[in-house]
Parts: structure tokens; C-alpha cells; sequence
């Protein structure tokens, strides 16, 4: 029921701040229209990160307490992260084609940074696919998840020096691209979609991983169901009365 | 038992697993050498795909011998898992009482030394095919190599020990390895690049300490998470 | 929520020994088919016990979870007393396993796979303990050949040459007769008596049931993954079991 609540005012925010910054804050002068896109994109940039935070923070969090509810939770970050990160890209791309003439603008770090991050965490959930065992499972992938983390710095890093060590930066960063004429309105419509965006982010988490954690428990009692079913096969059963000598 | 102890006793086992199977890959000459021989028609076919221009090809010439090495050090790192994996090895070793650390640090200095074979015999390859003067800047470029063969054992030991087991490692070793590696061929072609162009910016320096960053940070992470691989 | 460790081994009195090994209601899936569905036996200290039955009984699989190379899916396993799931890093040391499969590198000798062995398992002088080994196993006269070229007896003795370089408290052994000779049978005999001799458990999976049952103390025959019989002494199964794993779907649904 909360969580219904939950989802409710989440829609309801995502909507308020979409009206806002399409028909209430004024086109970018330099850009137009297309400068809105970064409303969606700098919001779900953030959102993938964090999920990718949690991932790592909640595989870390299995390791030391061998929970499975941990692994639920590193789960439903990192399939929601891939979803946002996708969104990241595909706003990114759309920004870039107007703004700067392609989609792919190879100068832009961060739009390699987060292609090398929707790669990694692609292979992150399609590798939780090959292992059976939950326990099994939820180790390796918070292994994988967690060199997957340590590496998003240095591959940050890297592009970062690649783009050119001694040249500054010579395209402005999305978030940089604010109308000096209306500075205020355009920083609270992004703080706006921001705090929808992660309000949404909140629902999604807690909606995949109670989905994570009726299919474990599901799998679980599948499980049980299958090693009852051998033991009712297998005759006779030796009891432990008969047995003790 | 106390650090010092321990960690000498991690680097004898580690030896002798290194040492192990460094005699295997020397004895079973035939698989070590077709990685070598494919890596450089790798390299040879490169230069079929960028046409005859010698210029051209000397100025891709980094980025060229950086993706035939990785080409060839996915094939290496997962023939030596696959090593472990005749006739229940794998397990076998898993069932020693050692520190898993132990076991990752091992199977990663034999990484290391197979990486080192593979670079050292692709640099002149790379320089006959695309006509580049190696020996000019020959210290930075070993210093280079190796920089790049450790963070590639490193990370490709840990992630050979991820896909081993599973019956699509062969595609799930490059795909999930890939991606990480990105940032070491990004370092390590940009410090060829400096090394060979006589490095003019005086960049070459600033790649080479985020190339030994990254080994750093990538043996740590492979040395704690390798054990969890194990598991079965 | 559940855990891969359900039943946990039951209080003891101090003046019961603690059994060499002791399984509650162990089970292991693999897939969709259960290899165990639910073993839950005893075995007392330098005890040799055969654990009999047909193919696909679930023997290699006990072992293999005796041995740390397994998780069971549900219940516990002990080894002296510790959990083999949660502690195998001090379970390792105790147990020594002869596998199905080998374990041998094909690429170095006879000799040099030994030594291998011998450092992994901290001995001080691998070089030595590795001869002596080969000694008895009767393979001196091949010991710098490598192993690529030997029969699958000669591996199977060189298998049995590396259980003599530990010193366990444990010995595992699967299928230890397969592929041997006449002269590696009274090998494997040998062996078995100086490990009876010395205090060590030994617990053999076998499905020639008579050769191992003059030698042993116990047996206990496994079939479809469950216990279907003991004889013998020095193997039981614990009076104190749990129910064995219930019809769960209802409880599990309840969350």
C-alpha cells in the first residue's frame, strides 16, 4: 500500500516536473528546445551512478553477511542502473545530433564513459543469468559487480585524459549549458527532475526487488519441491529407529 | 601467523603455480605458439584493412598493436584456465589448503610472463609490417608493455576465473572483460603513442602512472574477489 | 529468509566423541535433478566405511561436498565437527580426496606433479615427499615421464601417490580400484590398511561392494540420492535427524 502510495506520488512528480521544464522554462538561447532533453539526461546520469553505487555497496553487503536479500537488492540496482544508463545515452545522443551534428560525439567523455558503463553492467546481468545456485550466483556477480565499480573512476579518468591532456575543455559539459538570462528557473527545473526522477527511481527499487524476492523465494520452493519429490521416489527410506544399532 | 609469514608463504605457493604452468605452456609449445602466430596475422591483416599507406599505418600503429595484444591475451588468459580445467584440476587446486590470493596471484604471474612473450614478439612484428623505429624509444616501450601485460593479467586471470566454468565463456570472457580493460588500451596505446612520437607533449609519463594505478587497484580487487570464484 | 545452511549439527555432550563426519539432511541439486535428496549419516573416527551403490546413487556427490569442492543446496555437512560449507578453509587440511577425474597436469612429470602437490599442501621438503611418495605407488622408474603418456591406471596410482603427501584426519576416496591392475588393487588394499592402522578415517565409494566390505568396518548403500541401508559398525544414522526437507511450497508462499 505505501509503496502504491509511493508510486503514485512518483508519477505525479515525474509529470509536474516534465510540464515544468517543457512548457513553464524558456528554450536555451544558443540551443533552442533541444537543451530540454538534458532535464531527462542529467537525472538519469545521476540515477544510473547511483544505481551502480548500490550494486557494488549491496554485492559488498552479501560477501560479509551471505544474504540473499543483498543480492536482490544489487540485482534490482543494476538492471534499473542499465535502464537508466540506456536513457543517459539515448538523451545524450539526441542532444548531441542537433547541438553538435552527431550523434556520436567522440570528444565527449562522458558519453564514452557511459557507454563503457552500460557494456559493463549489460555483461554484469547477463552473467547472472548463467549460474544456477542463488548463494553461487550472489557471490560471483558481487565480485563481478565489484571490479565492474572500482573500475567506472578510472575509466572516467581515462577519457577524461584521453580527450587531450593539455587542452582544455573546448565543448561545453551538458550541464554546464545554462541560459546566463534565466539562470534560477533552469537550475530548479533540473533540481525538479532531479528529485522525481530519483522519487521514481525509489518505487522502481523497492517494486524489482520485492519481484526479486518472490521469484527467490519461488525458486526456492521449487527446489524444495524437487528434493522432497527425489526422496519420495527413492524407496525404501532408511528411519532413523531401524538404522540405530 | 604474522604478515610477513603469511605473505611469504602466498609467494611460494604463488611460484609454484606460476612456475607450473609456465612448464606446461613451454611443453605444450603448440597452443602458445598459434596464439602468438594469430595475434600477428591480427596485426598483418590490419594492415589490409587500412591500405597500403605506410603512413597511415605507422600513425595507427599503437592503437593496432594494443588491440593485437589484447586479441591475443583474451585467448591466453583463457587457455590457462582451460589449463586446469583436463581432467579435474581445477577443483583439484581449489581443494589445497592454501589462501585463494594465493591461487589468483599465481595464475596471474603466469598470465604476466605469457602477456610479456606475446608483447615482446608482436613489437617487431609491428615494426617490420608498419615500418616504426622501435628502438628509439625502447625503454619507454618496455616499460609500457609491461605496465599493460600486468594490468592485463590482472584483470583477465579474474575474469578467465569468472567464465571458466560457464559453457559460453568464450563469448562471455571478452564481453564482460572488455569494458574493463577499456581505460588500460586507452593508457597503454596513448603511452605508445608518446613513447614512439618522442613523446613532444611530455604526457607519456602521466600515462604510464595511471597504467600502474590501475594494476595496482585491479590486482587488489582480483586478489580479494578471485576466492568467491571458486566456490562451487 | 532462507539459507544454504538449514539444520545446524545438535548439541553434544562433551563425553560423545565428535564423529568424523556427520551430515544433516544434506541435498544437492544440479539443474532440475537432485544428485541428493537428503543424507543424514554418521561416521565414527578411524572408521573405514564403503559407501556402496549403483551409478548416479549420489556417492561422488557426498564426497565432493565432504571435500569443499560442493555447496550443498540444503543441509550441513561436517567434518570434525565443522561446517563444510561455512569453514572449508579449515576442513581443507583435514581431508584428503581421491576424484573420479585425476587432477594431474598432462604437460609435467610424474615427478614434478608431485612436487607441485607437495608444496600446495605445505610440505617442507616437496622434493622428497614427492619420491617417497612415487616410491610407494611403485612408479620411481617412471617418475620423469610425463603424464601425457601414461595409462589410466599409471594416473590413477599417481591420484594415490598425492593422498600419501598429506596427513589427513579424513580420506575420501571415490572409485579407488577403477582402472587398476591386479598389482594396483593390492595397491589400493595396502593403502587402506595403513590408514587403518594409522587412525584416519576412510570413507570409499565404490560399486563393487564385496572387494571393499571385507575391509571395511561399515557400509552404507545409497541409492536415488538417499540412505537405503546400513550394515556394519562405526556408521549411523544420527537418531536426533530433523524432519527431513518438507513439502515447502505452502510455507515458502507464506513468505
Amino acid at each position: 500500500m505505501k509503496t502504491r502510495i509511493l508510486g503514485v506520488v512518483a508519477v505525479l512528480a515525474v509529470a509536474a516536473a516534465t510540464w515544468n521544464a517543457l512548457f513553464v522554462v524558456p528554450a536555451d538561447l544558443n540551443q533552442g528546445d533541444a537543451q530540454r532533453i538534458m532535464y531527462v539526461h542529467v537525472p538519469s546520469a545521476w540515477l544510473a551512478y547511483l544505481s551502480f553505487g548500490v550494486t557494488a555497496l549491496a554485492g559488498i553487503g552479501y560477501l560479509w553477511k551471505r544474504d540473499l536479500r543483498l543480492d536482490h537488492v544489487a540485482l534490482s540496482a543494476a538492471e534499473i542502473g542499465v535502464m537508466f544508463t540506456a536513457f543517459a545515452i539515448w538523451g545524450g545522443m539526441m542532444w548531441g545530433q542537433p547541438v553538435w551534428g552527431v550523434f556520436w560525439q567522440w570528444e565527449d567523455p562522458r558519453l564514452t564513459t557511459t557507454a563503457l558503463l552500460l557494456a559493463l553492467y549489460v555483461g554484469y546481468l547477463l552473467f547472472r543469468r548463467l549460474t544456477d545456485d542463488p548463494h553461487r550466483r550472489a557471490a560471483r556477480a558481487a565480485v563481478v559487480g565489484l571490479i565492474a565499480a572500482v573500475d567506472i573512476p578510472i575509466v572516467h579518468f581515462s577519457v577524461e585524459w584521453w580527450r587531450g591532456l593539455h587542452q582544455g575543455p573546448t565543448i561545453g559539459s551538458p550541464d554546464r549549458l545554462l541560459n546566463p538570462a534565466a539562470p534560477m528557473q533552469f537550475v530548479t527545473a533540473l533540481l525538479a527532475m532531479l528529485g522525481a526522477f530519483t522519487i521514481a527511481w525509489a518505487w522502481l527499487m523497492i517494486r524489482r526487488y520485492q519481484l526479486a524476492a518472490a521469484e527467490a523465494r519461488l525458486e526456492d520452493a521449487v527446489r524444495r519441491t524437487r528434493v522432497a519429490e527425489a526422496r519420495r521416489a527413492a524407496q525404501p527410506v532408511v528411519r532413523p529407529e531401524e538404522a540405530t544399532r | 601467523m604474522n604478515g610477513m609469514a603469511a605473505l611469504r608463504a602466498d609467494l611460494g605457493i604463488a611460484w609454484a603455480i606460476a612456475r607450473k604452468d609456465a612448464l606446461s605452456e613451454l611443453r605444450g609449445r603448440q597452443a602458445a605458439g598459434s596464439t602468438i602466430f594469430f595475434a600477428a596475422l591480427v596485426l598483418l591483416l590490419f594492415g589490409f584493412a587500412l591500405g597500403p599507406d605506410t603512413r597511415r599505418l605507422a600513425e595507427a600503429a599503437p592503437g593496432l598493436l594494443w588491440l593485437a595484444i589484447v586479441f591475443g591475451g583474451l585467448l591466453t588468459v583463457a587457455r590457462l584456465h582451460q589449463l586446469e580445467t583436463e581432467d579435474g584440476a581445477l577443483e583439484e587446486l581449489a581443494r589445497y589448503p592454501v589462501e585463494r590470493r594465493a591461487i589468483y596471484l599465481g595464475k596471474a604471474i603466469a598470465g604476466l610472463g605469457a602477456m610479456l612473450v606475446l608483447g615482446g614478439l608482436l613489437l617487431p612484428v609491428v615494426a617490420i609490417l608498419y615500418g616504426i623505429d622501435l628502438l628509439a624509444a625502447a625503454p619507454a616501450l618496455l616499460l609500457t608493455l609491461v605496465l599493460g601485460a600486468i594490468g592485463f593479467a590482472a584483470v583477465g586471470t579474474f575474469y578467465a576465473g569468472v567464465t571458466v566454468r560457464l559453457r559460453a565463456r568464450e563469448v562471455m570472457l571478452p564481453l564482460l572483460m572488455l569494458p574493463v580493460i577499456a581505460p588500460l588500451l586507452l593508457a597503454a596505446v596513448k603511452a605508445t603513442a608518446a613513447a614512439l612520437g618522442g613523446d613532444p607533449l611530455g604526457e607519456l609519463a602521466s600515462w604510464l602512472q595511471l597504467l600502474a594505478g590501475y594494476d595496482l587497484v585491479m590486482l587488489l580487487a582480483g586478489a580479494a574477489g578471485y576466492g568467491f570464484l571458486l566456490e562451487e | 529468509m532462507p539459507q544454504t545452511t538449514i539444520y545446524s549439527a545438535p548439541p553434544r555432550s562433551p563425553l560423545v566423541p565428535i564423529p568424523a563426519v556427520a551430515t544433516r539432511e544434506v541435498a544437492r541439486l544440479f539443474g532440475r535433478s537432485a544428485a541428493l535428496a537428503g543424507v543424514s549419516l554418521e561416521v565414527e573416527r578411524g572408521r573405514m566405511v564403503a559407501l556402496l551403490g549403483p551409478n548416479g546413487a549420489g556417492k561422488t556427490t557426498l564426497l565432493r561436498i565432504l571435500a569443499t569442492s560442493l555447496r550443498p543446496t540444503f543441509g550441513s555437512a561436517h567434518v570434525d565437527g565443522i561446517d563444510v560449507a561455512e569453514r572449508p578453509e579449515l576442513v581443507r587440511p583435514r581431508v584428503a580426496y581421491l576424484s573420479h577425474a585425476t587432477g594431474l597436469y598432462d604437460e609435467l612429470t610424474a615427478a614434478e606433479n608431485l612436487r607441485f602437490a607437495a608444496t600446495m599442501l605445505g610440505r617442507p621438503n616437496p622434493a622428497e615427499a614427492a619420491a617417497r611418495a612415487l616410491a610407494e605407488v611403485g612408479l620411481e622408474a617412471d617418475a620423469a615421464r610425463r603424464v601425457r603418456a601414461f595409462s589410466a591406471g599409471m594416473r590413477r596410482r599417481l591420484a594415490l601417490g598425492r593422498l600419501l603427501l598429506a596427513a589427513p584426519s579424513l580420506v575420501l576416496l571415490d572409485e579407488p580400484h577403477a582402472a587398476l591392475d591386479a598389482e594396483g588393487t593390492a595397491l589400493v588394499d595396502r593403502l587402506l590398511e595403513g590408514w587403518r592402522a594409522g587412525g584416519t578415517t576412510v570413507l570409499v565409494a565404490t560399486h563393487q561392494a564385496d572387494r571393499i566390505t571385507r575391509l571395511a568396518d561399515g557400509w552404507a548403500r545409497l541409492d536415488a540420492g538417499v540412505v537405503v541401508e546400513l550394515g556394519g559398525a562405526g556408521v549411523s544414522v544420527p537418531t536426533a535427524v530433523p524432519a527431513p526437507i518438507a513439502e515447502p511450497v505452502t510455507a515458502a508462499a507464506e513468505r
